[in-house]
């Protein structure tokens, strides 16, 4: 048997792991499965296939695997589709480490196309279409080499160099084939098996959850993926970064361990929420939450007022959502989407804030402190604080004196049982989060009425509009001081209030982020809307709101289009025509198989390697009766097939009745002679 | 190879050339008796530009095969007798200088004719040797920085004897890669032999006694055909995969080279007028395999000393079975 052509074994392997990254990048295929594809991507690439020897023994060894990964999806410790997934990538990793054959490579192809799929249920991102795209060019060219190894005869070497360049040709015209297809070809919008969508580089991580642990997420703090764009009106223009508040949620509930609110959620939907009345120089901000953000939670500058007017992107488009109100000022989008964008009218900070509806339990709340303080907290606050009595004085005693005595740090101390006992009295170091809620309770303790807020801090110009990063979370304290309402005290130390990531990082981050900002509006998004404005634009321009005449006749740009698709024609029809001519060689090789099986029933068949060519001429050489006959056949035959001139209708058939007839005397002649 | 003179026009049609072919190929035969095969091949090669490499014991119709080839297309012959002491100068020409008027000026040498004959080549040093490798490859002699067209046509028949080697110099692989065909004549039949005796004629001056039935200008329009005849991609396809098999095969050393390629689907063209076709075949390729390419493939079993002419033809037999062939 003859080797598999090693390049083409690497490109079917390389697009098998292309097809199996399209899933890995959703983050749910478990560790172990990554582990063994990547292990048998390793081993398959270096050209061993240490499976050949027991195939059908480690094929057997897939239905435990099977069986194990159904009872995790019978127990519900694993979803159905990434269970599939899984089983499909140790598959493929079976199947790589096996002996190359046809139906080996079959079914390795096979089973990228089903990662592909599991891939697409899984994520819908700029990520999974680079592995699509990788994915089939790949396949591709190992299918082509796959046809040009099976056609070279045994013994000869395939000539890889000759056909790499037209089989890299074809792959590319199909690639462009397929793009100008989904830019033209009108479509449906088809998202069935749709599952959902994730956020790009791994899960959403924007830390907002219905409780904040102490000590969760300090790692945050160095994300650099943004999580909100927004558009400020008054512009802060002379501004680079924002020191503003970007409120989240609020918490009103300590338990020792975790943040929690009392607050019950509203059941009314609504388009639009007021908070709070509105006041004078309202900052009005239309607000996007990036896929990246992962919580239905809206955010806003400090203090809102109000919030509406938001739209939840999906992947079928746009659609209006509504508002639901938690307890604790939380608004949270009814619908789940990949994103969402609404408006916000904000109090600027400094001015005098309602509070906001809140009941007596709730306003009790404010003062709650958990069961088993220790009682060196309410020692701690009145060293610090003394005999104050405005909670807004107090509240900045104590974030000064935090700010201090104590140090920031992002490491984790680890599940403690009293995790504010350890911040204050032992390791003197934390993060937001600990400054936060030490503040908080401290307050609480002398009796001034206090809550934890989390959201961003911070802001970066980007153009026109800011960004926000997942590193910009953060949480501080919401004094209520009286006749002003809740004011923002933060305790946290000011140099590590905002995002910690590395500026190259960033780049990156923001470089992939654009990429895919482009993916979400040209690919994803694309819908036959669309479609209709691209094309209209390459006949019209765009409308100019300046010049409010017309223009006549067509405009320029539009005779620049002709003119492309003019010279594009021209080209294709130039290449085409230049391209050399080969006439149908079909009917020509269907009349040398048709003489061949005819003289094979008459007991006459071609000896080994012979071709008609030699049949004829033995024929002649031998004085054969038949000779006369297959002799002019043959010469046209010859000359339909190597001289460029084709057999005309009708005379295949006549030559191969001729032959018949011949034959069939010749059988007779035989008979007769026969003794 | 020579390229046909551009001037030449090709014959009216395939039925006209291998008229003339069928002409010196009967011709040849009252000359040399009983060797069609090789009679045809060496027209073929011939007609498709190419040098001829004769390769035989003494005594069985080399040269009166040359000879006779001259005669049938009236082509100017020179035999050259290829000996241990022969120079450059003595094929090429040499610079005469002349007392009385005290100038240089050129003598030809005996390779300024159409047909030559290099009898016993492989007997010179190799610097005489390679004497002809230029005008062999582009039909020029330069000396002293002057450069010398040849005649056209212009063909080389060279000689060897494949017994006898002692005292002898093998032709390196750029000169026999240079020569389109290498033929055997071999000992003719027994009858044939013995209708020889009654003839009583002297096979040496057999060549020398047939008619010309053809011209200088006649074998140029054959060129000039040949280089016209259509060579399918298919059988292009086949004329390469059929060099790369003797270049992946196991008992080789060394395949063909690309000159061998060319060279191959040159005389498969000629080939092909044979049967009064303007297209070539497999066929016809497979007719040409042999002679074209045996001598040029450098095998295993030569480093061993065991290898033999047989050897070489043999495997091209079996690569000829095991490459399919375009249908």
């Amino acid at each position: 048997m003859r080797r598999p052509l090693r390049l083409r074994l690497v490109l079917r392997d390389l697009s098998t792991a292309a097809a199996f990254a399209s899933m890995a990048i959703s983050s749910q295929v478990p560790v172990w499965a990554l582990v063994l594809f990547a292990l048998a991507l390793i081993v398959a690439l270096t050209g061993r296939r240490p499976l050949a020897r027991a195939p059908r023994l480690t094929a057997l060894l897939l239905l435990p695997v099977a069986g194990a990964l159904y009872l995790l999806v019978a127990s519900g410790r694993m979803d159905l589709v990434v269970a599939a997934c899984s089983f499909a990538g140790i598959v493929a990793a079976q199947r790589l480490l096996s002996e190359s054959s046809a139906a080996t490579d079959g079914q390795v192809l096979l089973v990228g196309l089903l990662m592909i799929a599991g891939g697409a249920a899984l994520s819908g991102e700029l990520v999974f279409a680079m592995c699509l795209l990788a994915f089939a060019v790949l396949a591709s060219l190992s299918l082509g080499l796959a046809v040009v190894e099976a056609a070279v005869p045994p013994g000869e070497p395939v000539p890889v160099r000759a056909v790499m360049r037209p089989l890299a040709r074809g792959t590319l015209l199909a690639v462009v084939g397929a793009v100008l297809f989904f830019v033209f070809i009108p479509r449906l919008n088809w998202n069935m098996g749709v599952r959902r969508a994730t956020p790009g580089l791994g899960t959403a991580t924007s830390g907002f959850s219905d409780t904040v642990r102490l000590g969760g997420s300090g790692t945050l703090k160095s994300n650099p993926r943004v999580v909100l764009r927004a558009r400020l009106t008054p512009d802060p223009v002379s501004t680079e970064h924002l020191s503003a508040y970007w409120v989240g949620r609020t918490y009103d509930t300590f338990d020792g361990q975790e943040w929690s609110t009392i607050g019950a959620a509203n059941r009314r939907h609504r388009t639009r929420v007021t908070l709070r009345p509105g006041a004078d120089k309202q900052v009005y901000q239309r607000i996007e939450l990036l896929p990246a953000y992962g919580s239905r939670t809206l955010i806003a500058l400090e203090t809102p007022a109000k919030l509406g007017n938001a739209l939840t992107h999906t992947p079928t488009g746009d659609r209006r959502t509504r508002l639901q109100e938690l307890g604790g000022d939380e608004l949270r989008f009814v619908d789940d989407g990949l994103g969402y964008s609404y408006e916000v009218y904000s109090l600027p900070p400094g001015t005098d804030t309602d509070p906001g509806r809140m009941n007596e339990t709730e306003m009790a709340q404010l003062l709650a402190l958990p069961e088993n303080l220790d009682p060196r907290v309410e020692q701690l606050a009145r060293r610090v604080v003394g005999d104050e009595q405005d909670p807004l004085a107090a509240a900045q005693k104590l974030s000064a004196w935090l700010q201090r005595e104590y140090q920031y740090t992002l490491e984790l101390s680890g599940d403690l049982a009293d995790p504010l006992e350890d911040f204050l009295f032992v390791r003197k170091a934390g993060h937001c989060e600990h400054f936060a809620t030490a503040l908080t309770l401290l307050l609480r303790t002398l009796g001034f009425e206090a809550r934890l807020a989390t959201g961003f801090f911070g802001g970066e110009r980007v153009g026109d509009e800011y960004i926000v990063r997942a590193g910009d979370a953060h949480a501080w304290t919401h004094v209520l001081v009286p006749g002003r309402g809740f004011v923002t005290v933060d305790a946290t130390p000011p140099a590590f209030r905002a995002n910690q990531s590395l500026q190259i990082l960033e780049s990156l981050v923001s470089f992939y982020e654009a990429i895919e900002g482009i993916w979400r509006t040209s690919v994803v998004d694309y819908s036959f809307r669309d479609q209709i404005d691209f094309m209209r634009g390459l006949s019209r321009p765009p409308r100019d709101p300046s010049s409010p005449e017309r223009p006549s006749g067509p405009p320029a740009r539009a005779w620049w289009t002709a003119g492309l698709v003019a010279l594009g024609v021209y080209g294709l029809v130039r290449y085409l025509s230049r391209r050399p001519r080969r006439p149908s060689m079909g009917e020509a090789t269907r009349l040398v198989d048709a003489v061949e099986r005819q003289l094979t029933r008459a007991g006459l068949p071609p000896r080994d390697g012979e071709t008609l060519e030699d049949v004829s001429a033995r024929f002649t050489r031998d004085a054969h009766p038949l000779g006369p006959t297959l002799a002019p056949l043959t010469r046209r035959y010859l000359e339909a097939r190597f001289g460029q001139r084709p057999l005309e209708s009708g005379e295949r058939a006549r030559m191969l009745e001729d032959l018949r007839r011949a034959l069939d005397t010749w059988r007779q002649g035989s008979r007769s002679n026969a003794p | 190879m020579n390229s046909p003179a551009r001037a030449t026009p090709a014959l009216s049609s395939p039925a006209a050339a291998r008229t003339a072919l069928e002409q010196v190929a009967a011709n040849l035969s009252l000359a040399v008796r009983g060797k069609e095969k090789e009679i045809r091949l060496a027209v073929t090669c011939l007609a498709a530009g190419g040098h001829l490499l004769l390769e035989d014991v003494p005594g069985v119709g080399k040269t009166t095969l040359v000879e006779a080839l001259a005669r049938s297309f009236s082509l100017s012959l020179s035999r050259v007798q290829f000996t241990a002491d022969l120079m450059p100068a003595d094929i090429l020409g040499a610079q005469i200088f002349h007392a009385a008027t005290a100038s240089f000026s050129f003598r030809p040498g005996p390779i300024f004719r159409q047909l030559v004959l290099a009898d016993e080549l492989n007997r010179a040093p190799p610097r005489t040797q390679s004497a002809l490798l230029e005008a062999m490859a582009q039909g020029q002699v330069s000396l002293d920085g002057v450069t010398h067209p040849l005649p056209r046509p212009f063909t080389v028949v060279a000689t060897q004897n494949p017994v006898d080697f002692s005292g002898t110099y093998p032709l390196p692989d750029s000169q026999l890669d240079r020569f389109l065909m290498r033929l055997s004549l071999g000992h003719p039949a027994p009858d044939v032999e013995a209708r020889l005796l009654v003839l009583a004629r002297d096979a040496a001056t057999a060549g020398t006694v047939v008619e010309p039935v053809s011209t200088p200008e006649a074998l140029n329009g054959l060129r000039a055909q040949v280089a016209a005849q259509r060579l399918d991609e298919t059988v292009a396809d086949y004329v390469v995969r059929l060099a790369q098999a003797t270049r992946s095969h196991g008992d080789i050393e060394r395949g063909a080279s690309t000159r061998a390629v060319l060279a191959l689907g040159m005389a498969a063209r000629a080939h092909a007028l044979w049967e009064a076709r303007d297209f070539v075949t497999p066929g016809d390729v497979r007719a040409v395999l042999g002679p074209c390419l045996a001598h040029r493939l450098l095998l295993r079993s030569a480093n061993q000393g065991t290898y033999t002419r047989d050897e070489a033809l043999h495997l091209i037999e079996e690569i000829a079975r095991k490459v399919p062939a375009p249908r």
